[in-house]
């Protein structure tokens, strides 16, 4: 398997270095994380597991596979934690692209089931309706919005592949398209909801 | 560059790829700046795709981790990172500033709150309020940063209510930041922090008509009118 954190995410938000009403710095704290400070990685893994853990459920389905997924991406940011480099992403993204990448290594190596098909194509991504941080409703609302903005073919390419854990060539045998078009379609798509995510934050 | 590897950018950066191709992007990849560049980009877009499917983990797995990580030993830094400033100005925020507490598990209460300085309580009312018009079927949102921070208004006309999300404004020591709604020329209060305070988040009614929304800063307590300039002002979406 490559290794994640050689790519090259971007930081989602800035972090003024007086913001004391946010959330904690996150990139500050895998600086402390990689000294060995396990406060520090506590209070990483309390701001990201929900994240980590929620997409991971989402790849694998099974909530104990999730738990494993989770914890072995949790167990990658400590160990590696000195090879995260702020200036290439936000700590965020950092664990966020181990645990995708550990969840798809999970499901691509069991084989995907018809029933994992089924359930990728047709289930929604799942609404949150219970206590939440307003502000992260906020942000969701933004994505869902800026992912309703794309093409059908657009936002289907790139949920089956994010959500559902499939290579491009499987997104076009499910949905019937052609290598190039699906490979195309997936990176405009990220363009646009990049650029309707950038804009929006302007 | 070849355009028929560049083009793989999107599915690279989904984990959509077989291993070799993936392999073989990488390399590519670590040639090609411009690819590299774009990598860097979507790869940050992909991570926002996570904030859709947040979920607790069981409390279990928090002690697991942290036990677990306490008995592994660390990797050293490896490789020297090369050196690429971040772009971060195009980027909407991730989950910043949290500024909804739940008060008291399973009664669905809130408090909403500044993290800093003084907690604001409002009625478990008003807090569902605030997540009936963040869901209303009609909300517009209107992300704008200002000066390293940010600020988020959703409004609903169905509902005609509107709710501010504000993160991280500059300090203002002895100073309070003002929310307001602009109709025309006409502004009207949307909203006060605290004292010094930099982010939180308000609820208010009255938006039908609004076409534009302003923060200023003002006397602890607040003014009727919005000091000039103001801090930011921009037209809603």
């Amino acid at each position: 398997m490559s290794q994640p954190y050689q790519r090259r995410p971007r930081r989602v938000a800035p972090v003024p270095p007086a913001a004391a009403g946010d959330a904690p710095d996150l990139d500050a704290l895998m600086r402390r994380v990689a000294r060995g400070d396990e406060a520090a990685f506590a209070t990483v893994y309390d701001e990201l597991s929900a994240r980590a853990y929620g997409l991971a459920r989402r790849i694998v389905r099974d909530p104990a596979l999730a738990e494993e997924v989770t914890q072995e991406a949790m167990l990658d940011a400590w160990r590696l934690a000195a090879r995260f480099d702020p200036d290439r992403g936000s700590a965020a993204s950092w664990i966020l692209t181990i645990t995708h990448r550990r969840a798809v290594d999970r499901v691509r190596s069991e084989q995907a089931s018809a029933q994992r098909v089924r359930a990728a194509a047709t289930e929604e991504v799942p609404y949150d309706q219970v206590v939440e941080e307003a502000t992260a409703r906020l942000e969701r609302q933004q994505v869902r919005r800026c992912l309703d903005g794309l093409t059908e073919l657009q936002r289907e390419a790139i949920t089956l592949a994010y959500y559902g854990g499939y290579t491009y060539r499987e997104v076009a045998d499910l949905l019937g398209a052609g290598l190039p078009t699906i490979k195309t379609r997936m990176r405009d798509g990220l363009i646009r909801l990049r650029d309707c995510l950038g804009v929006a934050a302007r | 560059m070849s355009t028929d590897i560049h083009a793989l950018a999107g599915a690279y950066v989904l984990d959509a790829l077989s291993d070799t191709e993936r392999a073989e992007f990488a390399r590519h990849a670590a040639a090609c700046p411009s690819c590299a560049a774009e990598v860097a980009e979507l790869a940050g877009t992909v991570t926002r795709l996570a904030d859709l499917t947040r979920t607790a983990p069981p409390a279990r797995l928090r002690q697991r981790v942290l036990a677990q990580a306490g008995r592994t030993r660390q990797a050293g830094p490896g490789r020297v990172p090369a050196a690429a400033p971040a772009r971060w100005h195009r980027w909407a925020a991730g989950v910043a500033a949290a500024v909804v507490v739940a008060a008291g598990a399973g009664t669905g209460g809130f408090v909403l709150g500044d993290r800093h300085g003084a907690q604001a309580p409002v009625r478990a009312g008003e807090a569902d309020r605030v997540l009936a018009v963040l869901g209303a079927a009609d909300a517009r949102v209107t992300t704008r940063e200002v000066a390293g921070g940010r600020v988020t208004v959703v409004l609903s006309d169905t509902m005609d209510a509107g709710v501010a999300s504000v993160a991280a404004l500059p300090a203002a020591p002895g100073r309070a930041y003002q929310l307001w709604l602009i109709r025309g020329s006409t502004p009207s209060p949307a909203g006060l922090l605290g004292t010094g305070v930099t982010g939180a988040v308000r609820l208010f009614t009255g938006v039908r008509g609004a076409d534009a929304f302003g923060v200023s800063l003002e006397p602890p307590g607040g003014s009727a009118q919005p000091s000039r300039p103001l801090v930011t002002s921009f037209p809603l979406g």
